[in-house]
């Protein structure tokens, strides 16, 4: 049997997540419930049917196919809903849409194939993210083996809260790794994402062996949350500490989210949280910096 | 599944035996040819092909699948005195002696040809006429020599065809061939001198068509009879099917997988009763066989591991009977070798990726079997699935130097040079090692073996050879006088431009002859244009004629030798023209620092531009000198720069070279570095071998690349040389093959040959048994530098 795992998105031509053009895969689930989320549809592996009212015709088509009887306005009725997708087959308009697919390897496989040659002319590869890719750490094992025995640059994008034992190996095979401290702060980190984050910080330290690879820890930078001085500085100062190897990429805060929240009809993340502007985002980059950690950008 | 017990069995008589030389098809050609003195030759061939198909003994041997024997033993070498019996007597004696490809031959067998066969032929062989005619002044260059060698052309026959399955063979079957020359027969009043011609030509396909029938015909009551008396019960069941099979075809197109292999081989087997051929290609086999095997799984009638025993059964078939050749030749050509190139993958006609099952299971066959032939050649297009390069590499893992892996752009871009149409040339399959070349063309793809080591000592001995002081070069000044380094790189290019010459001169005389003299009404059958226009292949009858192809031997010792003369004479001035001369005279003796100074000049193959531009500065001029001339059919010679195992021999007459190189020691092959001197990376290694342009060599080019076995260890290994590839090709270049046994392994198989019959080693353009080369050959390969990264 083929092994199957719960995706959210295989995004192509990504040139955002790591060196060169890149496939990333995002894939559900996530120990982390950031209330800035960008993907929350990623939050749990089930599948989710978003309703995306602006480019919805009203047909009906959907409520016609519906198994559990519902209508048009998805949001009336979502707790009926067993997200078994019948309505997105038939939308006319892709404005119901299925939010995770379960696929095989050999499917993910077999849609990365067509991108071998832009990934090996660019230097790219794939990207495993999420949610948190370690979430579904047998299905990335999987593909990060088969990929890597045909030669292709790996990396990964991971929230660190997973045990680190179980997922070595895994991070063995990446030439690159992505690990976010959100905030240093461990009350604050409770406070936002619902975790504490002795784990993930835990996890970063014992990434120290891996000493020949490329470690990148990033920061989503949010106004109102941890944009402040103290905090990017003492991040920074843990990193340099404790991953002296390692550089940072502080990521500005976006709302391009906010769609899905409304499409799988959620309350949209608070308004508190703001874009910090480019010139604060320069400022806390010298900070970092300064404190003996280069930062990089895959902009 | 793993190789079959049937299999097995057969492989070992491959692998243990010795093969055996059959003077039967001799003796039957020549009974016939002694009742047809005056009639047409093709007319003659085709009598003799059919009286030899009519009395030859028939052999199904123990357990086979696919039938058609070409003599009475099951590794079987044939004579054909038409072509040469003088060559055969003088070495005859000792062919099982010999220390490249010997044979068994006894001592009655001896007798009997020497008695009944030879006598017929005296003064009326090609080799004889040949001899004749060749002009004086190339007489003492092009025979014998090792250094304008083309005796396979005048020795042999021409071979070098790809009989077209797709659109005559399996399309109109021996039967419609025959038919479809009644046909055109019967439009023609013979009122013309060409139609006169075309009325024998369409008789002798006619007769050569119904040779083949008559041949399976025997095959197919001998199966029966064998049937009738066997007690096996399963055995009993396959003579039946055999038989049933030899009924349907080679007279009708095939019509399930079985059929069609036998009928592959029928058509083979004709080939190589008629002329002992080099290069009797069987092209795209996946491309014209998958429609056989799809259609049979699909109904149910075969399963995937009964396809692979056939294909299988196939392999041994191709690898069974061997191409005799003299010892001269055999040194040019080592390893038993026929050179029966089946190439798959690349892309269809059309375009598209061609990769289907059978692609697949013809890497696993010769996985499987380890038989040296056919010759197999993948073609990898841009494109082309991962599954297909992973495969590729697993196999070149294992050692077996297969499969030749080609550039299917490089080759799709030399057909369109040579003037193919575009949906021709994109459907281009390899000849002989790695010439690119298409089944429907008339061309002698191995014509001449040019040595650029000759030239270099004429440019700086006055003309002579160090080792014989005989003068077969151009006039030339001294050494000594020559003032600058361009007057040595003028003089290495008149010597290499006059050794083209001869080339050309010994081609066209050999050229002449096979038109008159050896027309080919078999072969001729297996090409479309020939039976429509009713000329013969050897007359310019197929639809592409392509000129003879002149490889060039020793393209990185010349390149190194004038990169040595330039830095150490002219930059450096560490020594003079004088030294330089009097140091290759004394093959380096007494000249030992020099030697090592010469040694240390920049080697091609290491991306070193000083050298790397001397090479293809060497290598163009090449091409224009080449490709000027044209042949008997107004076409163009063709350069190349291919290996077959001649740069061991061209490197046997040459005196020590300018690069540090000791007298008599190999040169280089193809377009790979000098023996070891590729010190840095594989990379370093292509991106030398890329800078020549590869395009316009459409006789071919090759690299030989040794690669440490632990380099392809792992899958990543593997992909990581999948990529390597890719990028060689990206670059332009056509060919590469690899060698990934380690040194350990071939001087353990020197040291107990036994134990390593079923060794295979990349030679150049093909492997072979390790264990059937000789000597030096053996150590010439462990010679090659075994990269250990990449």
């Amino acid at each position: 049997m083929d092994i199957k795992g719960r995706v959210m998105e295989i995004q192509h031509f990504s040139v955002n997540d790591g060196d060169g053009i890149r496939s990333t895969i995002f894939l559900a689930g996530c120990p982390l419930r950031c209330q800035w989320c960008a993907n929350p549809e990623g939050f749990t592996p089930d599948n989710k049917i978003a309703w995306y009212k602006k480019t919805c015709v009203a047909c009906g088509k959907c409520a016609e196919v519906c198994p559990m009887g519902i209508g048009i306005d998805l949001d009336l009725e979502r707790e009926k809903c067993t997200a078994c997708g019948k309505c997105a087959d038939v939308c006319p308009t892709g404005s119901r849409k299925r939010m995770v697919t379960e696929m095989t390897a050999d499917a993910v496989m077999q849609e990365l194939e067509p991108n071998m040659s832009v990934f090996r002319q660019s230097g790219g590869g794939v990207t495993f993210s999420g949610g948190d890719p370690m979430q579904q750490a047998y299905f990335v094992r999987e593909l990060s083996s088969r990929l890597y025995d045909l030669g292709i640059g790996l990396a990964v994008e991971t929230e660190g809260y997973f045990d680190f034992d179980e997922v070595e190996d895994i991070l063995e095979k990446m030439d690159l790794i992505f690990v976010d401290i959100k905030v240093l702060g461990p009350k604050r980190h409770r406070q936002f994402t619902g975790r504490d984050n002795d784990l993930i910080l835990t996890n970063i330290k014992k990434m120290r062996r891996f000493t020949k690879k490329r470690i990148v820890v990033r920061i989503p930078v949010i106004e109102g949350v941890n944009a402040d001085d103290f905090n990017i500085r003492r991040t920074a100062e843990f990193v340099k500490r404790h991953l002296p190897n390692a550089s940072m990429e502080l990521l500005p805060y976006h709302r391009l989210g906010e769609a899905k929240y409304e499409a799988l009809g959620m309350d949209t993340p608070s308004e508190e949280f703001k874009t910090p502007p480019k010139e604060r985002i320069e400022e806390l980059k010298k900070l970092v910096i300064g404190a003996g950690v280069q930062t990089i950008s895959f902009k | 599944m793993a190789i079959t017990e049937r299999v097995e069995k057969a492989r070992q008589n491959y692998v243990n035996v010795k093969p055996h030389i059959s003077y039967e098809r001799a003796e039957l050609w020549t009974e016939s040819f002694m009742k047809t003195e005056g009639e047409p030759m093709c007319i003659r061939t085709a009598k003799a092909f059919y009286d030899t198909c009519d009395k030859m003994d028939v052999h199904i041997f123990d357990g086979e699948l696919i039938v058609g024997a070409t003599g009475e033993f099951r590794k079987c070498g044939i004579l054909t005195p038409e072509f040469s019996w003088k060559w055969v007597d003088k070495e005859m004696d000792t062919f099982d002696k010999r220390p490249q490809d010997p044979y068994d031959m006894t001592d009655e067998q001896r007798d009997f040809v020497r008695k009944n066969i030879f006598p017929y032929w005296k003064g009326k062989s090609l080799e004889e006429h040949f001899l004749a005619q060749i002009p004086e002044s190339s007489r003492d260059i092009v025979i014998d020599t090792g250094i304008v060698d083309s005796d396979s052309k005048w020795r042999q026959a021409v071979g070098e065809v790809t009989p077209d399955y797709q659109d005559v063979i399996f399309k109109l079957g021996w039967g419609g061939i025959v038919k479809k020359c009644e046909e055109k027969l019967s439009k023609l009043e013979g009122v013309t001198e060409e139609d006169l011609d075309r009325i024998d030509f369409y008789n002798s396909v006619i007769i050569s068509a119904k040779a083949l029938l008559r041949y399976a015909e025997r095959y197919a009551d001998e199966a029966e009879r064998m049937a009738s008396v066997e007690t096996d019960p399963t055995r009993k069941e396959e003579l039946i099917q055999i038989s049933a099979n030899c009924r349907r075809v080679p007279e009708n197109p095939p019509e399930t997988f079985y059929e069609a292999i036998q009928m592959l081989w029928f058509t083979q087997v004709g080939g190589v009763l008629n002329e002992n051929p080099l290069s009797l290609n069987p092209g795209r086999f996946d491309q014209y066989m998958y429609p056989y095997y799809k259609k049979d799984k699909d109904a149910g009638m075969i399963t995937e591991d009964k396809a692979q025993e056939l294909i299988e059964c196939l392999w041994l078939k191709y690898s069974e009977w061997v191409w005799t050749i003299s010892a001269n030749t055999a040194d040019y050509f080592a390893g038993y070798n026929q050179f029966q190139n089946l190439t798959v993958g690349g892309r269809t006609r059309e375009g598209l990726d061609a990769t289907n099952d059978i692609t697949y299971m013809a890497l696993k066959a010769t996985e499987e079997v380890k038989t040296h032939q056919p010759g197999l050649s993948v073609k990898i297009h841009p494109d082309c699935p991962e599954k297909f390069m992973s495969a590729v590499t697993e196999l070149i893992s294992k050692g077996t130097g297969f499969p030749a892996v080609h550039n299917d752009q490089a080759g799709y871009q030399m057909l369109i040079n040579a003037g193919y149409e575009p949906e021709d040339a994109r459907d281009w399959n390899n000849c002989g090692c790695v010439v690119p070349h298409f089944r429907k063309t008339g061309e002698w793809t191995a014509a001449v073996n040019l040595n650029f080591g000759s030239a270099i000592e004429f440019a700086l001995n006055e003309g002579k050879q160090f080792l014989t002081d005989k003068k077969l070069g151009l006039d030339q000044q001294p050494a000594a006088e020559m003032k600058t380094y361009e007057d040595v790189e003028k003089a290495f290019l008149d010597q290499l431009g006059n050794l083209v010459k001869h080339s050309i001169i010994a081609t066209i005389t050999a050229q002449r002859l096979h038109e008159e003299m050896v027309p080919r009404p078999y072969l001729s059958a297996t090409m479309e244009q020939c039976l429509e226009d009713g000329v013969d292949l050897s007359k310019g009858g197929a639809k592409y004629n392509v000129g003879p192809v002149i490889t060039g031997i020793g393209l990185a010792v010349s390149a190194n030798s004038l990169a040595a003369i330039k830095k150490l004479v002219f930059e450096d001035k560490v020594c003079d023209m004088k030294t330089m001369h009097d140091a290759l005279a004394a093959d380096w003796e007494g000249y030992e620092d020099l030697r090592a100074l010469a040694r240390a000049v920049p080697k091609y193959g290491n991306d070193d531009a000083y050298v790397d531009n001397i090479a293809i500065m060497i290598s163009n001029y090449y091409y224009e000198e080449v490709h000027k001339y044209t042949d008997v059919n107004g076409s163009h010679f063709n350069p190349a720069f291919m290996g077959i195992s001649n740069y061991i021999p061209a490197g046997r007459v040459c005196g020590a070279t300018p690069d540090g190189r000791k007298a008599t020691t190999p040169l280089s092959e193809g377009v790979s570095p000098f023996t070891g001197s590729d010190e840095s990376t594989p990379i370093a290694a292509m991106r030398s071998a890329a800078k020549v342009n590869h395009d316009v060599y459409s006789g071919g080019t090759l690299l030989n690349m040794r690669l440490d076995q632990d380099l392809v260890s792992t899958k990543r290994g593997q992909a990581n040389l999948g990529n390597l590839i890719r990028s060689y090709f990206q670059l332009g270049a056509f060919h590469v093959q690899f060698n990934t046994v380690s040194n350990e392994v071939l001087h353990a198989a020197q040291k107990k040959p036994d134990n390593y019959k079923d060794l295979l080693v990349r030679v150049a353009g093909y492997s072979t048994q390790f264990v059937n080369l000789s000597r030096t050959m053996q150590d010439a390969i462990i010679a090659r530098n075994a990269h250990k990264n990449y």
